[in-house]
């Protein structure tokens, strides 16, 4: 879009105050980015000051120097709110640091507004696996921003969202003389137009189309690249019985320097009517895999407000105990036009 | 000086149940390296023996002839350039050598003329431990050697001066050098020796046969000439308004160093634990009560333990490992027992239980040392310290080693009741 052009005004700039297009991905007076990626990456909270004695004395391996309690690091519990999309990625209740990551943006096509997003579930049995998920997760939704800002085919803007990812988890390895597996994370991603969602993973992060009423059934989107999947795919076990398993949640495919060219499913979906997008780790999952539960949770809020239905499901899932990190992303369908994009919350 | 590689390494169940206060971890300290690696610069160690010439060491004859060689073979493994000198004990103390109560630079010459001068000690007079003390320390800190280490050996108690005297003496000598103590025969007191050796971080042993002594010499001497890092502490932080309720070194032997501790800044103390060279290992106990229990899910650091030594540019941190607590409603977590806790609270329990059943069969309470020295026959038992058990067979019939069912030997020799009661808190580590 260029100065001068005749796109309808949408809102204004919220570093000028400018008046901006809706398909306008940068302000023309200030040149800001206007709805910039926004990543779970924990710089949104400030410094740190303990919440159980107030002091601002914390030591570099995240202890309060006074009362010694574990001081919440910013990416313990972090909140996105992109008023189309909305996430909230939480530490939970027995993991000591969150290893899940998202990364979230909304664009302005000539189609009308889209949704980009993306979830990341770092590989606990690998080294640096809150790392891995953030890079991978920043990397990858920055590749789909581009291709959708620029009008560019997100089925085949997927697979090279995940080589970028790749390549910044790789990027990790190299740093250090690491010693263990190498750094490594699950992934899914989805890009939501007012057509269709084109949704693309790696792992055990799910996708997932919710949905209430007649002809439009909740359905889970993706296939789990699991022990678990492949155990129930041969008809060896029930799902039930395979998730109980000592290696059901062994994933068979992923993201990380010893896997190289994963080759990610990508899969177009035409949503019948409205509903919610929902992308999730298996923190959420693990307490209700099924589309049609989830879809009572967080239907009808997500068709209105994704952050309210997203912090709900996030602690349904504490709730019920809390064993993992938990991410939830929920996108309402059909797509709206939001009037003024919210910051991210901190 | 090239200081070998620390590690710290802590093994705890950081999990605690709603309300739970009390956390407890053992800290494995280990140096890299073998035991013959590089040594220290010579010019920075410094070393005494103190060597017993009270008049009881002519009874036998060969106790004074036999001190005298393990004196001599001591001083032909002390390295050259190492500071060193010999004190004869009495109810006084002479500096031998040099005779003029410095210390003389190690080589093949003072080596000979330290053993000439050992050769010509005549027994003759009384037993006043302090005073060797005193002069040991006069002679340590007029040399500005950093590892400075003492070997002290008697074969009598110390009854020519008060507890007092002796105490004050300790006092004195404490964290300026660590010291060795053995007794020779069984006319000395292992209480006593033991109050030495504990707060001058060495350790006490008995040599029964005086033969026996110029092995035990040369090797403390070995071990003393492979400490390269003076004046290690553990330094504790803790979180505000918690409490330390115990620091103890659990291997290689039980050491309390609850009393020891030194404030080094805001929350953090200070605990002794001395000279340290490469290939070594320690275990440490360490309780800590958090003022208020948090909820299920947080997390706190209940200690922060860090080893620290002095330098020219102040305190140099070797090695650092955290003590966590996290509180869970999860019953599997919480009652999880961590086996090198579990482990070495039986082998601190081994060491009273063995220290407390000596002193009631002392006191002729029977049942006491019965049910006492039962509990530690079980506890050697279980934990498989094969060496503890043998010296308790030699104090008690075991009818039941698995239950600790014994009967107090009728008869039991001198040598072998003051064996095991030195060496009750010589520990086993845990199969890693």
């Amino acid at each position: 879009m260029t100065a001068g052009s005749a796109g309808p005004a949408a809102g204004m700039c919220f570093a000028c105050g400018e008046p901006v297009g809706a398909t306008d991905s940068f302000c023309e007076s200030c040149g800001a980015e206007l709805a910039p990626l926004s990543v779970s990456d924990g710089r949104d909270g400030g410094s740190p000051v303990c919440e159980s004695c107030s002091s601002s004395r914390v030591s570099a391996d995240g202890y309060c120097e006074s009362c010694g309690r574990r001081v919440r690091s910013g990416r313990d519990h972090e909140e996105v709110d992109l008023g189309i999309v909305a996430g909230v990625t939480d530490r939970g209740l027995r993991h000591h640091r969150n290893e899940d990551a998202m990364a979230l943006a909304t664009a302005g096509t000539v189609a009308g507004p889209a949704v980009v997003a993306v979830v990341c579930d770092g590989v606990s049995s690998s080294v640096h696996p809150d790392e891995a998920s953030l890079a991978a997760a920043r990397a990858a939704a920055g590749v789909l921003l581009t291709a959708v800002r620029a009008g560019r085919d997100p089925l085949a803007a997927a697979p090279a969202a995940v080589r970028a990812a790749a390549e910044a988890v790789a990027g990790l390895s190299r740093t250090a003389g690491l010693v263990g597996d190498p750094p490594s994370s699950t992934f899914v991603s989805a890009v939501l137009t007012s057509e269709a969602a084109i949704v693309c993973w790696l792992g055990d992060s799910r996708a997932y189309w919710l949905a209430t009423g007649p002809g439009s059934a909740a359905q889970q989107l993706t296939r789990d690249d699991s022990v678990a999947e492949e155990l129930v795919a041969a008809g060896l076990l029930s799902e039930d019985d395979a998730l109980a398993s000592a290696q059901g949640h062994v994933v068979t495919r992923w993201i990380g320097a010893d896997l190289t060219n994963p080759e990610p499913h990508v899969m177009r979906f035409e949503p019948p009517g409205p509903g919610a997008l929902l992308l999730c780790s298996d923190g959420l999952w693990n307490y209700q895999p099924a589309a049609g539960q989830l879809a009572e949770l967080a239907l009808p809020a997500a068709l209105t407000d994704p952050l309210g239905a997203a912090r709900a499901l996030t602690s349904f899932a504490i709730d019920a105990g809390g064993m993992d990190n938990i991410t939830v992303v929920l996108a309402p369908f059909p797509v709206s036009a939001d009037p003024m994009p919210r910051r991210r919350q901190p | 000086m090239s200081e070998p590689d620390f590690t710290v390494e802590i093994y705890q169940n950081e999990y605690l149940p709603e309300g739970g206060r009390d956390v407890n971890a053992v800290v494995t300290v280990a140096t890299a390296g073998t035991a013959a690696a590089a040594p220290a610069t010579a010019a920075s160690s410094a070393e005494i023996i103190i060597v017993d010439c009270s008049g009881s060491m002519n009874a036998p004859p060969s106790k004074i002839a036999e001190a005298r060689a393990a004196t001599a073979a001591a001083v032909d493994v002390i390295r050259d350039g190492v500071a060193f000198a010999v004190i004869a004990g009495t109810h006084q103390a002479a500096a031998i050598f040099p005779s003029d109560g410095s210390l003389a630079v190690a080589d093949p010459q003072t080596r000979e003329s330290a053993k000439r001068a050992v050769a010509g000690l005549r027994p003759g007079g009384g037993t006043a431990i302090g005073q060797w003390l005193w002069l040991a320390h006069r002679m340590f800190t007029s040399h500005p050697a950093q590892l400075r280490h003492a070997i002290l050996l008697t074969d009598g108690k110390d009854e020519h001066e008060s507890s007092e005297d002796l105490g004050t003496a300790i006092s004195l000598c404490e964290g300026v050098f660590s010291c060795d103590c053995r007794g020779v025969g069984t006319d000395w007191e292992v209480a006593e020796l033991r109050r030495i050796s504990t707060a001058l971080l060495g350790s006490v042993d008995i040599v029964p046969d005086p033969a026996g002594l110029a092995a035990d010499f040369s090797d403390m001497m070995a071990a003393a000439m492979g400490k390269q890092v003076a004046d290690v502490s553990l330094r504790i932080w803790t979180p505000q308004h918690a409490s330390i309720q115990f620091v103890k070194q659990v291997a290689p032997t039980v050491e309390d160093l609850t009393g020891r501790r030194a404030g080094s800044g805001p929350q953090a103390g200070d605990y002794p634990t001395g000279a340290w060279g490469p290939g070594e290992s320690r275990d440490y106990h360490l309780g800590v009560q958090v003022a208020a229990a948090g909820a299920v899910g947080q997390e706190m650091l209940a200690a922060r333990v860090s080893l620290v030594t002095a330098s020219p540019a102040g305190p140099e941190v070797l090695g650092q490992g955290l003590v966590r607590a996290i509180w869970t409603d999860e019953e599997a977590l919480s009652t999880r027992i961590d086996q090198h806790v579990a482990h070495y609270t039986g082998q601190e329990e081994l060491a009273q239980v063995i220290q407390e059943g000596l002193e009631a069969r002392k006191q002729g309470d029977e049942d006491t040392a019965t049910a006492k020295l039962g509990r530690a026959v079980a506890l050697a038992h279980q934990s498989g310290n094969e060496d503890t058990a043998k010296l308790l067979a030699k104090v008690v019939d075991v009818v039941d080693a698995a239950t600790g069912t014994v009967s107090l030997k009728k008869k039991v020799a001198d040598a072998d009741e003051m064996a095991l009661d030195t060496r009750s808190v010589k520990t086993v580590r845990t199969r890693k």
